[in-house]
């Protein structure tokens, strides 16, 4: 696909995003406020009654700037979340159209995510010049530019393998009448898993061990922790190769299933 | 009130059959609930590893008040959750009309139409999963305590339908309510802690104008603490509060709507 093509197809779908812009404002503030809320009344309580000072390698101003900072990248990874986007085409038999085309569907999608995440890069940016001045100074994080200049990459290529995951359940549309419950599991599983819901180092020790060979962490952990300057150079550039590497894998995963399943494709809807 | 019980076993015998047409998706939807039901049960299990207590509650406390949630969003789905997904839709596409003429209120035909049978399935284990924990909490829960648990558990599903509905309602006048919607789903996540990490500031808005403890935060702590007649008086009184001021931003959403062109 040449680049061209691609940056139009993120741009109009950018645009239709933001064509809702009261939708826009009030699904950012609504959840800023809340995950603060939340966040703040969690951990400070939970320091409270424990005693302790730091918790799974955190103190408290370090694991409130995780929250914060994993709400933000979070939202821009989910990104790639089809939801139900290609389930859709294929229900209404809107794939047809893009078949005719002479350009892959999956890159058409991905394009098309790309250009979901755009309003929501510019929500994260905003979220971030009101949040992370509230946030105290911690002695276990550490927020530079040059951290939020690396974390851009992990970020990007976060959402790519996050894309990439979500393409098979989608698929199972071709099969299924409705999969909307298996894009909603997905986000259960890699939200937990991934860190979303708290950082890692609170998991029992043999199970961070066996997350550290699965391909969650890069979603969510790893881009926090590159953001909030825990991550150094070279595991930074490891970091990106083995997220590139899941990416290619279960983006090799998903081929033999979309063959299938473009066999079965009759192009009536359902 | 025999013909509004008539009409809502109709409403079950066709929802029973529909969703069995569809298998697949009967129990990918069992899957995916049994799914966040262990995904919340292991996120205070984790933060348990790392404290004893967490808004004056410990473990096995906790394990009842999630269990509680779980218990409300299993009825939220199976009995409201299809009917919120479908109001926006009809409202916009003007099938509202086929509902308003009918010789029934249209917010209990809406509300309830739709009954998730795959989640009914849901609503067993999430009951099965309070009463386990119920069963192994090592303290003693009084009777009388109990009933009041499992009675304001059901207001508290109620309450979450009627808070979920002022956010669906202003769809006759906006073209979409997906933002809020999504608002809404967020601001769910303040159930689903203890009340007694918040400030109390924080705790009296949500107790007041988004009353989000009311719907298992404050009924568990009557269960551990005791029957407080000011405080189920209060959560009665909100919930009733509530209903009928979600009743009549209903009715002025009807005099609103315009067919299609909502």
């Amino acid at each position: 696909m040449s680049p061209s093509l691609f940056f139009h197809l993120v741009l109009v779908e950018a645009k239709k995003l933001m064509s809702y812009r009261v939708d826009f404002w009030i699904t950012m503030v609504v959840a800023l406020v809340v995950n603060l809320v939340i966040l703040w009344a969690l951990w400070e309580a939970i320091f409270a009654e424990s005693g302790k000072e730091l918790i799974g390698g955190w103190d408290l101003n370090g694991i409130l700037a995780y929250g914060v900072m994993v709400f933000l990248t979070g939202r821009i990874v989910r990104g790639g979340d089809l939801q139900m986007s290609v389930a859709t085409d294929i229900y209404d038999g809107a794939l047809s159209r893009y078949l005719l085309y002479p350009r892959h569907y999956p890159f058409i999608k991905y394009a098309q995510q790309v250009g979901n995440i755009l309003p929501d890069l510019f929500q994260s940016l905003m979220m971030g010049l009101v949040a992370i001045p509230l946030l105290g100074i911690s002695t276990t994080a550490d927020v530079t530019p040059i951290s939020l200049l690396m974390a851009i990459p992990s970020i990007l290529v976060a959402h790519l393998l996050f894309f990439l995951m979500s393409l098979t359940p989608q698929y199972i549309a071709f099969w299924a009448d409705n999969v909307w419950s298996l894009s909603v599991m997905l986000r259960f599983v890699t939200m937990l898993l991934g860190g979303a819901m708290l950082p890692l180092t609170l998991f029992p020790e043999s199970i961070q061990v066996g997350l550290h060979w699965l391909p969650f962490s890069y979603l969510f952990e790893f881009p926090t922790l590159v953001a909030l300057g825990k991550i150094d150079l070279v595991t930074w550039l490891e970091g990106i190769c083995y997220c590139l590497l899941w990416s290619l894998l279960i983006g090799l995963l998903s081929i033999p299933v979309w063959r299938r399943g473009d066999l079965r494709y009759t192009g009536v809807g359902i | 009130m025999n013909r509004y019980l008539r009409l809502y076993l109709q409403f079950l015998k066709f929802s029973f059959s529909r969703s069995l047409e569809y298998r697949m998706d009967f129990w990918f939807r069992i899957v995916m609930d049994c799914m966040f039901y262990v995904v919340e049960l292991i996120f205070f299990t984790i933060l348990y590893q790392h404290t004893d207590m967490l808004g004056g509650w410990n473990y096995d406390q906790i394990l009842i008040f999630v269990s509680g949630f779980l218990v409300i969003d299993a009825i939220h789905m199976t009995v409201f959750s299809n009917n919120m997904w479908w109001m926006p839709i009809l409202v916009n596409k003007g099938d509202l009309d086929y509902y308003v003429v009918r010789p029934v209120s249209s917010l209990f035909f809406l509300s309830l139409r739709d009954f998730a049978a795959n989640s009914f399935l849901n609503l067993l284990i999430a009951s099965g999963i309070l009463c386990w924990s119920i069963l192994r909490y090592p303290g003693e829960l009084e009777t009388t305590n109990l009933i009041w648990f499992l009675f304001l558990i059901l207001n508290g599903a109620f309450l979450h339908y009627i808070l979920q509905m002022f956010f669906q309602i202003p769809v006759f006048w906006t073209h979409t309510n997906r933002g809020l919607v999504t608002a809404f789903f967020s601001a769910t996540e303040l159930m689903e802690r203890p009340d007694k990490i918040y400030s109390i500031w924080t705790r009296r808005i949500l107790m007041t104008v988004f009353p989000a403890l009311l719907v298992i935060a404050l009924p568990a702590r009557i269960l551990f603490e005791g029957p407080d007649p000011l405080l189920i008086s209060w959560v009665l009184g909100v919930t009733a509060c509530s209903f009928l001021g979600m009743r009549a931003f209903w009715n002025l959403a009807l005099r609103h709507y315009s067919s299609a062109s909502s």
